[in-house]
């Protein structure tokens, strides 16, 4: 384990080399999965669907829900399909699956397409994750094993960081100027294809290959894409969930009931289900679930606000309005992995940091016109920024702790499929929590709206005082909404809190 | 022209591209018709429709005076249901529109539905008039000066002839009451004989003195049953 498998890769390569256009990759689809969250309303707008009527903009969830998606759909499979196919020819076909994600969606005109093209994405970004983790793994052994792997995981964290300010400055360029994120990528893609071509030409050893759980990743996938069919809420007038909740929610908890069945009786199960029944590996993937949900809610719905007619910014300064809570939780996850060693405390620090997350989310609930105004004793800041950053830190504070609780409780051989199910467990909280919680506001916004009919423009002297206020109505139901959504994100993170103070143990004593 | 298997009416084209087979080609039926007949018999023709699909996109330059950029919806004339997409402040918002029993109701972007007065919907892009059997643009089709041959061309699998001519822009503004009556428009027809309109578009100066905007209809659904009632008020 402690030395490099030299079989697995190309004679002429170098380790340095070869990882620094695998992380390239990496970071590449790292950046594409919160890219959209600035560019929502212009790709919406470019693909002829409105804002308003609110049924219309859960039409735009699909963005957000399809890259998760085929992320989730993929990233269970690659590991094992580069055992099998290579580790390099697996990234080239990743990195082509994403690059044509990247085409479709360039090119969309309309929002089916666009979505398809976000899909294939995911799948490719999903896709490259286990490999270039393996890859690295492959690459070096022993302590500089642990130093490329977290370079690598670090270089993952910092695209997702930069994706929502790439976005948003490419998209604020001009109404279309979002495509060129995607155009961009097909040139960094080609390119890195490129470099490694000659590596990828070459015919890979075979592994010794452990079986492959496709029928395991299939039911995992088709129960996640039922449950996001159930939470799309199509039609937010009648009903928060969709109109097919009652039978397509059953039928997914069916499907994950097979799932678990399938996991206990396949030979190299995706994840060992049998972990579940230890309360502090049940607790550390619930609070990662639940503070992704919170997370992409903040994501998605602080630039939605920040563009809304409420705060009219555009989209750059609606993703440098996001990036103070972006820059929260690196910050906060070194911080949560010195805090937790020094006080060999997981519990306690990811409890709080899920406090400090819950508290900051409320308070970004209270929010009103004035949000972004004031500014703190003197000082550039306003207390917007504090907030924004505070629920950023939360959120960092808990990754290191509940990653190390739940890593602690496997065994060595089985790390690297655990530590790919705890970014699975933040993916699926991300997309069944945001979901439920866009069906939640529209439909909210829609009960507040309901009454509430624009003037008609006419001479009459009071119509301009009629305008006034049925736009003061509407920012107000644009900022209820946004109370409802953040006050169900802060519920959801302060149960993550109470979940990781119930069940996460503290770090085990290593000889 | 029926009875020719695509493979030959490609043939027929080529040879009439090469202006060789002329008396062939009458004898084959594929020559294009007499533009102005044809444009007559289909004015005629759709505004004897009892009911279809239309799709409407504006593009160019539109102004404040016009933010309609696309509307769809089912035409029973004079009753009609269509959505309407306005651009506002760099987003699209969408309205809901239903002229039924001689009244137009609007279901704006938020609230119920209301209905209108006729101010008001002089206020508005006035989706009545676009088919109105007098002034709509069937009967602005009849109006066209200087209809000419274009080309053979595929519109959603129709196989049509196209017709360019010049519309005046009273006549626009007539059908289309936020364009300018000044000037004249070119209008281009999409007819599948004999008489079948599946596209039209209509350019020009439309909202500005200066700027050029293009409006194109596109029509599917001809005489398939629609029924258009009066919105729940609220």
């Amino acid at each position: 384990m402690t030395t490099r498998s030299p079989s697995l890769l190309p004679r002429s390569a170098s380790a340095p080399g070869l990882l620094v256009l695998a992380g390239a990759g990496l970071f590449l689809a790292a950046v594409d999965a919160y890219v959209v969250v600035a560019a929502l309303l212009r790709m919406l707008t470019s693909v002829g669907i409105p804002v308003l009527p609110a049924a219309n903009l859960e039409r735009g969830t699909t963005i957000v829900t399809g890259f998760l998606l085929g992320y989730l759909a993929v990233m269970p499979l690659a590991g094992g399909l580069s055992d099998r196919f290579g580790r390099l020819r697996t990234f080239g076909a990743c990195l082509v699956l994403f690059a044509i994600g990247s085409l479709l969606t360039a090119t969309a005109g309309s929002l089916g397409q666009l979505v398809a093209g976000r899909v294939l994405q995911g799948a490719g970004g999903g896709g490259l994750v286990p490999v270039v983790l393996a890859l690295a793994a492959d690459l070096y052994g022993g302590a500089r094993r642990t130093t490329a792997l977290g370079g690598v995981s670090g270089l993952q964290e910092l695209g997702s960081v930069l994706g929502p300010i790439w976005g948003g400055v490419l998209a604020a360029i001009s109404a279309q100027g979002w495509r060129w994120i995607f155009a961009l990528n097909l040139f960094f893609a080609a390119g890195l294809l490129a470099a490694l071509w000659p590596g990828i030409r070459q015919r890979p050893a075979r592994l010794p290959q452990a079986p492959l759980d496709l029928v395991g990743a299939l039911l995992a996938a088709a129960a996640l894409a039922l449950l996001v069919v159930a939470l799309y809420a199509g039609d937010p007038q009648r009903s928060p969930v969709g109109s097919g909740f009652w039978w397509q929610a059953p039928l997914a908890i069916l499907l994950i009931v097979l799932f678990v069945i399938r996991e206990r009786r396949a030979r190299a199960p995706l994840i060992d289900v049998r972990h579940f029944r230890d309360s502090g590996f049940t607790g550390a993937a619930l609070t990662n679930a639940l503070a992704g949900a919170g997370l992409m809610v903040a994501l998605v719905f602080i630039p939605v606000l920040a563009q809304s007619s409420v705060f009219s910014l555009d989209p750059r300064q609606a993703s440098f309005l996001l990036f103070r809570l972006l820059l929260g939780i690196p910050i906060g996850a070194l911080a949560g992995g010195v805090i937790a060693g020094r006080l060999r405390s997981n519990r306690g620090v990811a409890a709080i940091g899920m406090l400090i997350a819950a508290f900051a989310f409320a308070l970004l609930a209270g929010w009103n016109q004035d949000a972004l105004r004031g500014h703190l004793l003197g000082t550039p800041l306003r207390v917007a920024d504090l907030e924004l950053f505070s629920a950023g830190f939360g959120l960092g504070l808990e990754i290191a702790p509940v990653s190390a609780a739940l890593l602690d409780l496997v065994s060595d051989a089985e790390r690297g499929a655990a530590a790919a199910f705890l970014v699975i467990a933040r993916m699926v909280g991300m997309l069944l929590g945001f979901s439920a919680v866009a069906g939640f506001g529209l439909y909210q916004f829609d009960r507040v709206t309901a009454r509430l009919t624009p003037p008609l423009f006419s001479l009459r002297p009071d119509y301009a005082v009629r305008l006034a206020q049925y736009e003061l109505q509407l920012r107000q139901a644009i900022l209820d909404q946004y109370h409802t959504i953040f006050t169900i994100a802060a519920a959801l993170v302060l149960a993550g809190a109470l979940i990781a103070a119930a069940s996460l143990r503290p770090p085990r004593v290593r000889a | 022209m029926s009875a020719l298997r695509p493979s030959g009416a490609r043939a027929a084209a080529r040879l009439s591209a090469t202006g060789l087979c002329v008396a062939l080609l009458c004898a084959c039926g594929s020559t294009p018709p007499d533009p102005a007949a044809l444009v007559r018999q289909t004015s005629a023709h759709m505004n004897g429709l009892h009911a279809f699909h239309f799709t409407m996109a504006v593009q160019g330059f539109t102004g404040s005076a016009m933010p309609v950029r696309s509307a769809e919806g089912d035409a029973r004339p004079p009753d009609l249901h269509a959505r309407v997409q306005l651009a506002e402040g760099g987003v699209l918002l969408e309205v809901e529109t239903i002229v039924a029993g001689g009244r137009v109701y609007l279901k704006s972007f938020t609230g119920g539905w209301q209905p209108l007065t006729s101010a008001e919907v002089a206020q508005l892009f006035d989706v009545q008039a676009l088919f109105d059997p007098k002034v709509g643009l069937f009967s602005a089709m009849a109006a066209t000066a200087g209809p000419a041959d274009g080309t053979q061309q595929s519109v959603g699998g129709h196989s049509t002839w196209t017709v360019t001519g010049r519309l005046d822009g009273t006549r626009v503004h007539d059908l289309l009451p936020v364009a300018q009556a000044q000037g004249e428009d070119s209008a281009t027809y999409w007819i599948e004989a004999p008489s079948t309109l599946w596209r039209a578009s209509l350019s020009g100066r439309l909202f500005d003195p200066a700027k050029e905007a293009t409006i194109t209809f596109d029509f599917s659904a001809h005489d398939h049953p629609v029924t258009i009632t009066p919105p729940p008020l609220g």
